[in-house]
């Protein structure tokens, strides 16, 4: 009787298996066959770009480039270069009006082998979330890895437009955003000038997260020129975990607050309720009202030339204010 | 053979020493020598200190009976909330509720939790009653592969609604957010093991099956149902205010019942000591390793857990004393 019930339940688990095996083999194959194929060759005029992966040479100003990366995709816009395919279900507010004309590609993790096959991008541009995949897409096409440094993310936010504006021969576009950028970072950096320590926060869930200067959020510090309320805290890619009484015990002038909980809910919102309690409320910064609240794009598209903009007014406004 | 009262006895003693320690650890400065005279010493003690090492105390003891209720009412030493899906779906509901009413109490996110908690267990029971009940080892495997299931439907979730960031929060507990204010909901969980206690040797006979307890007069269905109502809401109300903290309901009941033999009602204050104790050890190693930053104590237990487990696995059956 048991075994009777049992059996089917096993051969199916059994099955189940072997076909999910099965499916990535044949992935594996149809890329492997595609190398031949299609080949990776770059011919026509090309220009050499500074990439994660060193200096490559790629196709001057190609018409079908698919972007997996925020940032590159915030540059793209701002230098108005059509992009033919990308990830779309990404949520960046300012990025929508752009994703809605592209290809869906897949995700920022798992690139959709079949519809980049059938798009023939001729630039495939990648960057950290992207970059495992970096040879199953550079065998389909000239790819990029535009992954930054994660040291300097204003340094290599501009570096990284440069070199978009010179791929696509957009270089004047470029130099103006550019110097946009340069022009408010160094208000920026006038106003917060003698201001007070800063400490940087995420939010997620109720639970925190301390970012230090070597964190992928460390320009506020290092850029930006606000001295580190604490300066031990290790870097991290998800940040240290902190309690309520690390917060009221560091006592920063200055809390700068990524809301992690903002995909489901008003952006900002969420992380105040959770910090608006008895240890915070101590510290000088709930007390001035120094929280700043930043753009969920400074983790979604870091360094993209709106997230730059974004931020650094926000900031800005809050130490003019 | 200890007697439970030896082992009560040790506890006993150790968790007011653990209590003492915890309280006196953390982020910011507190002497107990200023309790009295300083009142923002004071206030840190009650606003966040005295709740975070009651919270872990709760947790601790009611999911540690949590995990020996499953293995008694189901026969089978290897079951906690998280190998009959209890923990994942409790994250579900969490995540569906918060996906639709994002401003939702935590009231209404732990019913909702423990709803899909309680549907998410009766599911597996299905699956158990068709499993053969003498291979002790394929029940707890398959209760990974279905909690597996279901977690990876709630990850499937979680990537399409860009939520991906807060599972991580449900599916690694620690104490770090805990303050006065933000955990009473556990003491529904004492409330839970309290019920347990009184209903005990009911729960026992239920254990022994369907046939026996009717003979004996207990009705089996009623008791099933209260002992996965229990196990739901108290892994729910864990999971909404803490997160998930794994194999603590596998470990403290199987340790307990090595030492004192199986009885539930005799064993039950020591298991919810002694889980109280093991949880509190735990969190203290985690917030003196990296001060004044915390490793997530589900961290330290999965680790410890994890050794105690694979002991408690490799080590020759003892003949269980009744």
């Amino acid at each position: 009787m048991f075994k009777s019930c049992w059996k089917p339940l096993a051969l199916s688990i059994l099955a189940l298996s072997l076909l999910s095996a099965c499916g990535e083999k044949n992935t594996q194959n149809s890329s492997a066959s595609n190398t031949t194929a299609s080949g990776a060759a770059v011919s026509g005029p090309t220009v050499s770009v500074n990439t994660a992966r060193g200096e490559m040479n790629v196709p001057e100003n190609p018409s079908k480039v698919v972007v997996f990366d925020m940032a590159t995709l915030d540059d793209l816009q701002a230098l108005k270069v059509p992009v033919t395919g990308a990830p779309k279900k990404v949520l960046v507010p300012y990025l929508q009006q752009t994703l809605e004309t592209v290809n869906n590609t897949g995700t920022l993790f798992e690139p959709d082998m079949e519809a980049l096959n059938a798009l023939k991008p001729q630039l495939i541009i990648i960057a950290g979330r992207t970059a495992p995949k970096y040879d199953e897409l550079a065998a389909l096409a000239p790819t990029m890895d535009m992954t930054d440094s994660g040291q300097d993310l204003i340094g290599d936010g501009m570096k990284m437009l440069d070199t978009y504006g010179k791929l696509f021969k957009k270089e004047a576009e470029a130099k103006k955003l550019h110097d946009d950028i340069q022009n408010l970072l160094a208000e920026t950096q006038q106003v917060a000038k003698g201001k007070g320590t800063g400490l940087i926060l995420m939010v997620n869930a109720g639970k925190l997260s301390a970012f230090g200067p070597s964190s992928r959020f460390g320009w506020i510090h290092t850029q930006v020129g606000v001295p580190a309320a604490d300066t031990n805290i290790p870097a991290s890619p998800h940040g240290q975990s902190v309690s309520f009484e690390y917060v009221q015990k560091t006592n920063p002038d200055w809390i700068f607050v990524i809301d992690r909980t903002a995909a489901i809910g008003e952006e900002g919102k969420t992380a105040q309720a959770v910090l608006n309690n008895d240890l915070v409320r101590q510290s000088k910064a709930w007390k001035e009202n120094h929280i700043v609240y930043l753009s969920s794009a400074s983790y979604l598209a870091a360094g993209g030339v709106q997230q730059m903009k974004t931020d650094l007014t926000n900031i800005k406004a809050a130490f003019t204010h | 053979m200890f007697r439970s009262s030896q082992i009560n006895a040790i506890n006993i003693l150790l968790l007011p020493l653990l209590l003492i320690i915890s309280i006196s650890i953390g982020a910011a400065a507190f002497h107990w020598s200023d309790v009295f005279s300083n009142s923002d010493t004071r206030s840190l003690l009650i606003y966040s200190r005295l709740p975070r090492s009651l919270a872990i105390i709760l947790t601790g003891a009611t999911l540690a009976v949590a995990g020996m209720v499953l293995q008694i009412v189901l026969r089978n030493r290897f079951l906690e909330p998280n190998m009959v899906g209890a923990t994942q779906s409790a994250a579900l509901g969490i995540l569906l509720v918060s996906i639709w009413f994002p401003q939702a109490t935590q009231l209404a996110k732990m019913s909702c939790a423990s709803i899909v908690a309680l549907l998410g267990m009766t599911l597996f029971l299905f699956l158990f009653r068709r499993l053969p009940p003498h291979r002790q080892m394929m029940i707890p495997l398959i209760g990974i592969i279905y909690g597996s299931i279901i977690e990876a439907l709630v990850n499937f979730i979680g990537v399409e609604t860009n939520t991906l960031q807060l599972l991580a929060v449900w599916f690694a507990g620690d104490f770090s957010a805990v303050l006065a204010g933000r955990y009473e909901l556990l003491w529904l969980t004492g409330l839970m093991a309290l019920v347990i206690y009184f209903l005990a040797d009911r729960l026992t006979i239920a254990g022994l099956g369907q046939n026996i307890s009717t003979s004996l007069g207990i009705n089996y269905a009623q008791m099933m149902w209260i002992s996965l109502i229990t196990v739901a809401m108290i892994t729910a109300i864990v999971v909404v205010t803490v997160g998930q903290i794994p194999f603590i309901g596998l470990v403290v009941p199987n340790i307990v019942s090595r030492l004192a033999g199986d009885r539930l009602r005799q064993n039950l204050p020591s298991v919810a000591l002694m889980g109280a104790n093991a949880l509190l050890v735990c969190d203290i190693i985690g917030r003196i390793i990296d001060p004044p930053y915390e490793i997530p104590v589900s961290l330290i237990f999965g680790i410890v857990g994890t050794m105690i487990f694979l002991y408690l696995l490799f080590r020759k059956p003892t003949v269980h004393a009744t």
